[in-house]
């Protein structure tokens, strides 16, 4: 049984952890403070320290923490006992790293170090600036940074702040501690006795120094870093006793500590505690990590801040527009922003998000405008390059009807010449010829037109036109080209004009295009079956026009894929008029379908809104 | 007999038709214009010595389709073609066909007119050749049966006795025959009437 229990002993501290067993090497650090434990500053300091003091992964931290109670208690006597027993009780947990805060502590420690804690660095924090440069120098392991005290700042503020100010009032208490900021005070205020009368009220009772105190105006200001005792010995926490100066004061008063502010005194250049505290908690954790004290980084001096009580600031008639950027300002009450900031934060966001939104539309929309134009361009040229097409396979009809006018006017002059020379009065005739000169001039020129303003390069027009008329300009030229072709093309106009809107030179290169592709598909068929019917009705408020021919007409499996650009079944054919043609039926807002005749042939309709603007049912004209 | 020819122009374009009628009348020749194959055709045609001036291209049967039409009523007016834009394959038709020319518009006063003085020509050739045929056919036609009978054998080169023999009659006789042949066909000699048969079987031959 025995035997079994050691085993499962065993197991079990095998099973626990091991190291917890083993002697774990505790770094214990000491905070020794000069005055009491419930001191706001000592509060404060003790807070930052924790912020900041962090147990390397080996070797956990222990924080000690005595308190001097300096203003109270001292003497020699005092010292020695404390000594012993500090002694005594660190003697089983001996401080790898002692704290102390402010001067006391520090002098008691350089006093008794050696007897106390020999070889223990000391890390000094909140040790007034001046009174460490008293101290002379000090051991190399006794490392950290002064804090700045100096109260001649917020006296130059005060003086500032309130410039209608002849008196400043100065309060200090009877303690040794208080006769020390008395005797710095005394030698800070000096300067200012050009710009006011400085008194001091110092060592008085407290009644007295209240009653003085409510005594003053608007012509004075009032500093005070509180008493610690006043001048009838009672003891206070300089808390309490700025608080009922504050309250008592028909003047406004300043104060050297943060951890006043809320007192009723307006504020003044103070040390912040809790940066006292970080900056001696960093360098705890360098000694405690095994960082030599002598190269221990740290700042010259805690410096101090500017901390003012908004409340006493609009009390007073201080204008917050002369309060600087960094000026730590306790209870402002929040702006609006500030009391409504998740709501605020909200509203900005769906601004924000409201406001990227229509950006980010904007730019959609220019994109796409971009885009529309390019795509515009881009069928343009389109366009232009089919009707280059198709007027290079009407080259040949384009010449008939060109030559036709001019061959006309040859044949005029020549007569005319002929006429000439065969002398006699025949003005009546030459009068005729040339009247025939000049029409066939403008009937040739006007082919000429014709042509360029089907090929140039051009915007899209939208306007009315007639689309019989445009039908019929068509059969002109291709009333010749199918004469070329030995083929029959017969254009059926509506009975009534049909108007549309659009560009009619697309629409007419649209059905050119269809055309002459129904004049290819009837190419070396029967006589009687090479024919190509145009028609063009009207429904209610479309326009049907309609290509058909007797050809073979188009397989079924090609049909769904006529449109398609790059589809086609005619050899060295690009396969681009029919897409194209239905992009630009398209933008008319109309549409192009093929279908087969009931008995032969194929039937290509472009189906068109109308409009119910009166067209202009004349061609244009030079 | 010697009538003045009549150039007949067939084009559907009403100006180019009175420009060249203009031209054609001011250089001394008569003209008659046509609007269309069909408008061509559908006139009555006087016995006229001519020609054609034709458009290849118009609406309705083209001029190729008109002088395919022309040969097969057997109206043998010579044709000028005159086209806006004359590709290969319509000039080497046309020609083939017998076209005396292909002309391009605006086709120049003296291609112009040369060529129809060609065209005309050649139809005054070809009448003069048919009128002589047309002579020696009737005086063909005046010959007997028995006549005719001796004159092929005459231009067979066969013999009085042979043609006797053949024809199982007195060579009396064919001696008669033969001398009024030569008398209906005016001719001098037996060699004469040799050239004249041969004439005659050109004629004869399409």
């Amino acid at each position: 049984m025995r035997r079994v229990d050691a085993w499962v002993l065993a197991g079990l501290v095998a099973a626990t952890d091991l190291p917890a067993v083993a002697a774990v090497d505790v770094r214990n650090v000491l905070v020794v403070y000069s005055n009491g434990r419930l001191l706001p500053a000592n509060v404060e300091g003790d807070r930052g320290l924790h912020q900041v003091v962090r147990a390397p992964a080996d070797h956990p931290v222990q924080l000690f923490y005595e308190f001097l109670d300096a203003p109270r208690f001292g003497g020699e006597a005092h010292d020695r006992v404390l000594a012993a027993y500090l002694q005594e009780k660190y003697a089983s947990r001996p401080p790898s790293v002692v704290v102390a805060v402010r001067q006391e502590a520090l002098g008691f420690l350089l006093r008794h170090r050696p007897g106390l804690f020999p070889g223990v660095p000391v890390v000094h924090a909140g040790v007034d600036r001046s009174a460490f440069a008293a101290m002379g120098p000090v051991p190399a392991d006794v490392v950290g940074a002064p804090a700045d005290y100096d109260f001649s700042p917020t006296l130059d503020l005060a003086l500032r702040w309130h410039p209608r100010a002849r008196r400043l009032v100065i309060v200090t208490g009877a303690s040794k501690p208080d006769r020390a900021y008395e005797e710095q005070l005394r030698s800070e205020a000096l300067p200012f006795e050009k710009r006011a009368t400085v008194e001091f009220l110092d060592g008085r009772p407290t009644p007295e120094v209240l009653r003085r105190l409510g005594e003053l105006g608007d012509d004075a200001v009032v500093f005070t870093p509180g008493m610690f005792r006043d001048g009838e010995g009672r003891d206070l926490t300089p808390y309490d006793s700025v608080r009922a100066m504050a309250a008592a004061s028909g003047a406004p008063v300043y104060g050297a500590f943060s951890t006043q502010i809320g007192t009723g005194i307006v504020g003044g250049y103070m040390p912040s505690f809790e940066a006292i505290g970080r900056e001696a908690g960093r360098t705890v954790n360098e000694l405690v990590a095994g960082g030599e004290p002598a190269s221990v980084r740290r700042p010259e001096v805690v410096p101090q801040a500017l901390n003012v009580d908004w409340r006493q600031l609009r009390r007073w008639g201080v204008d917050p527009s002369a309060l600087p950027h960094d000026a730590v300002v306790h209870f402002r009450p929040p702006t609006l922003l500030e009391a409504h900031r998740n709501e605020a934060i909200g509203a900005t966001a769906l601004l924000a998000l409201q406001a990227g939104l229509i950006a980010w539309l904007l730019v959609e929309h220019r994109r796409r405008r971009l885009a529309e134009a390019a795509e515009q361009t881009r069928r343009l040229e389109l366009a232009r390059a089919s009707r280059l097409a198709a007027a290079g396979e009407l080259t040949g009809s384009i010449a008939h009807e060109i030559n036709q006018p001019l061959g006309a006017i040859l044949s005029n002059a020549d007569a005319a010449d002929l006429i000439l020379e065969s002398g006699g009065d025949r003005r009546q005739e030459l009068r005729g010829i040339l009247a025939d000169i000049r029409r066939d001039d403008l009937r040739a020129s006007e082919v000429i037109r014709r042509l360029r303003t089907a090929l140039a390069k051009r915007e899209v027009e939208r306007r009315p036109f007639e689309l019989n008329a445009a039908v019929s300009e068509i059969d002109s030229t291709l009333g010749a080209e199918a004469r070329r072709r030995q083929s029959m093309l017969t254009v059926r106009p509506a009975p009534a004009p049909v108007p549309v809107v659009g560009d009619r030179i697309e629409i007419q290169q649209v059905l050119v295009n269809l055309i002459l592709n129904a004049l290819d598909a009837v190419a070396g068929l029967p006589e009687e079956r090479r024919t190509v019917v145009v028609s063009v009705e009207q429904h209610s408020d479309r326009a049907d026009v309609t290509v058909r021919d007797r050809g073979r007409g188009i397989a079924p499996e090609h049909l769904p894929r006529l449109f398609e650009a790059f589809f086609t079944t005619k050899r060295g054919g690009m396969g681009l008029g029919l897409s194209i043609a239905r992009t630009l039926v398209e933008v008319h807002g109309g549409r192009v379908w093929a279908e087969n005749g009931q008995d032969e042939g194929a039937v290509f309709h472009v189906e068109l809104p109308t409009s119910r603007e009166a067209a202009d049912s004349s061609p244009e004209h030079p | 007999m010697s009538e003045a020819p009549l150039i007949h122009v067939v084009d559907d374009d009403e100006s180019l038709r009175r420009g060249l009628l203009r031209l054609l009348r001011a250089a001394g020749f008569e003209a008659c214009g046509y609007g269309s194959t069909g408008e061509f055709l559908l006139h009555p045609l006087p016995d006229r010595p001519g020609c054609v001036l034709l458009d290849l291209l118009m609406p309705g049967p083209s001029g190729l389709e008109l002088q395919a039409a022309l040969r097969q009523r057997g109206v043998a007016l010579p044709v000028v073609f005159l086209t806006g834009h004359g590709d290969v394959a319509s000039s080497v038709r046309a020609m083939q066909a017998g076209a005396v020319d292909f002309l391009t518009k605006p086709v120049q006063r003296h291609a112009l007119l040369e060529a129809l003085r060609r065209a005309l020509d050649r139809d005054a050739r070809e009448r003069a050749a048919r009128a002589e045929a047309d002579e020696l056919r009737g005086r063909l036609a005046s010959l007997t049966t028995r006549e005719r009978e001796v004159f092929d054998g005459i231009v067979s080169g066969k013999l009085n006795k042979q043609i006797a023999d053949e024809l199982e009659m007195a060579e009396r006789t064919v001696k008669l025959h033969r001398a009024r042949v030569m008398e209906k066909l005016s001719a001098g000699s037996p060699a004469e009437l040799g050239r004249l048969a041969e004439r005659l079987r050109l004629l004869s031959e399409p």
